[in-house]
């Protein structure tokens, strides 16, 4: 598979605050990159350097097997985080502009925003003004109106914040639709488990730096083996003192621990039956939210 | 640079407002406003029927008979075609002296404490000597009154000293006749008489278009710049779009809805008035001619008008580019207004003089242009050089500031939330 798109090494700081601190990624075409992180990890300064809102400080960033180029970002949609359009405008006028602005003609235009319009149930809202519509209308018209054209790439920052469940699910549906059909989607998101539901590869970004990189399959396998699942009585919030224990998350009678790489489960349970009344242990698959704490508290 | 962004920037930008509310009422309803505000207190005046009546008391036996004489004279009455006052009626009432004056007095003042009557006028041989006669109203500032009075007193005073000094009464009216100004205008080409400074009414004219359609359609680009920098929609923008491209689309969108505004009102004021103006052309006397305008003056007059439209847009732009929100924005728009004015103040001195040196040199400045070449161009046509060398100043000047305000506003638009300093402005110029 080859790389559509590559970053190098891609650093930017305004006014003294390091915003991204180098940061190298390659996004294989065809997949769902998840660009992952806390806010105000670097996530959408790095979305603007790819789109050339602004330029990095240092760092290249190729797109299509080659330097970015003019009329390279004609082939890209970008979902930004704060999402945006002309409250006065109709949401059919929007969409006819967005796709004029990308060279698409009114006649093809009109026949592309059709189905799309159906399919987030939004047709019958074609003529109102954006203002009328709830926020999460307006979201799905700024959907459209960044896959209208059929971007190879598409660019999504934060693309779930602020819908409601059934939304999440019809953006996730499309979005993996869209990957299907050959595509390429980057997304952002602090939603782990969003991510991990639908993402190929991910990056994790932390204070400006990538601190892990890969597809999820290789980033869990590397921490694989020791996540474990506890069921107990007792206190189980005692499990975070004891040693080589790096992560707990108690919810009721369950536990999710993260061990670190150099300590056997069976230390770990040879001490908590000390006590606890232990039900059932077992080793699970680390979630990315978990993975994610590991790597920051590595890199601090 | 791609033209086809352009174009779809200001084609929405032009057809959102177009089609919008707002323009229609503000299209229809101006020339509505200046009619009314010219028409009505003429109405007003006419419907308070106001004949003033005043009452002339002759003591000398000599004046009343000539005034008299002079009210049944139209020419006289109205005071001359020319008269701009002659919406004032005014009818004098003749009453003979009374045995008692101070009594007659009296009881003409309270006629007019009683607005019966407005005023009364006492003519005396004393007044006939020293030419003062007094005019007792219960309001004396009603100078349109006073004027018109004033000057039907003196014509009949004027006949009376006439004839006592022997004149004959039949040479009289030859004697009194006023004078004119005959304006001619010299060129190259030879005398021309035309009406005088019509030339420099036609560019103040032009200048004061100009100035509204800046006042409205400037802050347009200014507010519209604003919203798309709140409303976010800018970096979808941005992603796709080059910051000039957009800011260029915005100008020439807004500013095509300001001249089809124009377009609109010019056309229905022509349409309106032609019967009217081709009259009036018809009636002036064969060696009189209006101002010749050639067709490569409106041409250029055109050019300028919308230069000036772009020059001090382009100002509003920045001004949106740089600043959050509107009460930034409207705080530095006020010495922007004033800037506006300058060249107003300097237009004296180019109708004057509309080939010296200061003048040439100040219609050549970009944001003097629009004004004083206008002047230039409206008082007689300067030299083509000089007018194609400001022409493209000034659009260089707009290529420049559009140029500028897009560095700033593609910096200015992802550092929401603060106010930018000059020095901070500066730095966003320098880098992109």
């Amino acid at each position: 598979m080859t790389d559509l798109l590559e970053l190098l090494d891609v650093r930017k700081s305004y006014d003294g605050h390091v915003a991204v601190a180098g940061v190298s990624f390659s996004v294989p075409a065809g997949s769902i990159f998840g660009l992952l992180g806390p806010n105000g990890a670097g996530k959408t300064t790095t979305i603007r350097m790819i789109l050339d809102i602004l330029a990095p400080d240092s760092g290249t960033v190729r797109m299509f097997g080659r330097s970015r180029g003019e009329g390279d970002l004609a082939r890209v949609g970008y979902l930004p985080e704060e999402r945006g359009l002309y409250r006065k405008m109709t949401v059919l006028d929007q969409l006819l502009f967005l796709a004029e602005i990308r060279g698409i003609r009114r006649r093809p235009a009109l026949s592309l925003i059709e189905p799309w319009l159906e399919r987030a149930a939004l047709a019958p809202w074609a003529k109102r003004r954006i203002e009328e519509l709830s926020k999460g209308m307006q979201q799905k018209v700024q959907l459209i109106g960044t896959v209208l054209h059929q971007p190879d790439l598409l660019i999504l920052d934060e693309p779930f914040s602020g819908l409601d469940p059934l939304n999440q699910e019809l953006f996730r549906q499309l979005l993996t639709e869209y990957r299907d059909s050959g595509r390429t989607v980057v997304l952002s998101t602090h939603g782990m488990e969003l991510a991990e539901r639908m993402c190929d590869r991910i990056c994790l970004i932390s204070k400006g730096r990538a601190v892990l990189e890969g597809e999820i399959a290789a980033v869990k396998a590397r921490f694989g083996g020791n996540a474990y699942l506890m069921t107990a009585e007792g206190d189980l919030d005692r499990l975070r003192e004891i040693p080589g224990v790096d992560q707990v998350a108690v919810n009721g009678r369950t536990a999710r621990l993260l061990l670190a790489p150099e300590t056997p489960g069976a230390d770990l349970l040879a001490r908590a039956v000390g006590f606890l009344r232990i039900s059932d242990f077992r080793s699970e698959e680390p979630s990315l939210e978990q993975i994610f704490l590991e790597a920051v508290r590595d890199e601090a | 640079m791609r033209l086809d962004h352009t174009l779809s920037i200001a084609k929405r930008e032009y057809l959102l407002r177009v089609k919008g509310k707002a323009f229609w009422l503000s299209t229809l309803g101006l020339p509505i406003l200046v009619l009314a505000a010219t028409i009505l207190p003429s109405l007003l005046l006419s419907m308070s029927g106001a004949t003033e009546r005043m009452v002339i008391v002759d003591r000398t036996g000599k004046v009343a008979p000539e005034l008299k004489r002079a009210a049944t004279d139209p020419e006289a009455k109205s005071g001359g075609p020319k008269n701009p006052e002659k919406k004032t009626e005014i009818e004098f009432l003749f009453e003979a002296p009374k045995p008692n004056p101070a009594q007659q007095e009296k009881e003409l003042d309270r006629r007019v404490l009683a607005s019966e009557i407005s005023a009364w006028i006492l003519i005396d041989d004393a007044a006939l000597s020293s030419g003062t006669f007094s005019y007792r109203a219960r309001s004396t500032s009603g100078f349109v009154t006073q004027s018109v009075v004033e000057r039907r007193l003196a014509r009949a005073v004027q006949r009376l000293r006439l004839a006592e000094v022997g004149v004959d009464p039949a040479r009289t009216e030859e004697l009194m006749k006023g004078i004119d100004l005959d304006t001619v205008r010299v060129s190259e080409e030879g005398g021309r008489r035309e009406i005088g400074l019509a030339g420099a009414a036609l560019a103040y004219i032009v200048f004061m278009m100009l100035f509204v359609a800046i006042q409205v359609w400037g802050q347009q680009v200014m507010t519209g710049i604003l919203d798309e920098k709140s409303s976010r929609i800018v970096e979808v923008l941005v992603s796709v779009v080059r910051p000039f491209e957009l800011m260029l689309g915005k100008l020439l969108g807004i500013g095509s809805v300001g001249l089809t505004q124009f377009a609109i009102w010019i056309l229905t004021a022509a349409a309106l008035t032609a019967p009217g103006v081709g009259m009036a052309v018809a009636l002036l006397p064969k060696d009189v001619s209006l101002p010749e305008i050639g067709m490569g003056v409106v041409l250029h007059l055109i050019i300028f008008f919308v230069l000036g439209f772009f020059v001090f847009s382009s100002f509003y732009a920045a001004l949106g580019a740089a600043f959050n929100n509107m009460q930034e924005a409207q705080q530095m728009a006020a010495p922007l207004i004033l800037l506006l004015t300058v060249p107003v103040f300097l237009a004296p001195k180019v109708i004057n003089d509309p080939d010296s040196t200061l003048s040439v040199v100040l219609s050549m400045v970009p944001i003097f242009s629009p004004l004083l070449m206008t002047l230039r161009l409206a008082i007689r046509m300067p030299p083509l050089w000089q007018v194609l060398l400001a022409e493209i100043l000034t659009a260089g000047f707009v290529f420049v500031m559009v140029w500028s305000c897009a560095r700033i506003y593609r910096v200015g638009i992802l550092m929401y939330g603060k106010k930018p300093t000059f020095g901070e402005l500066a730095r966003w110029l320098r880098r992109a």
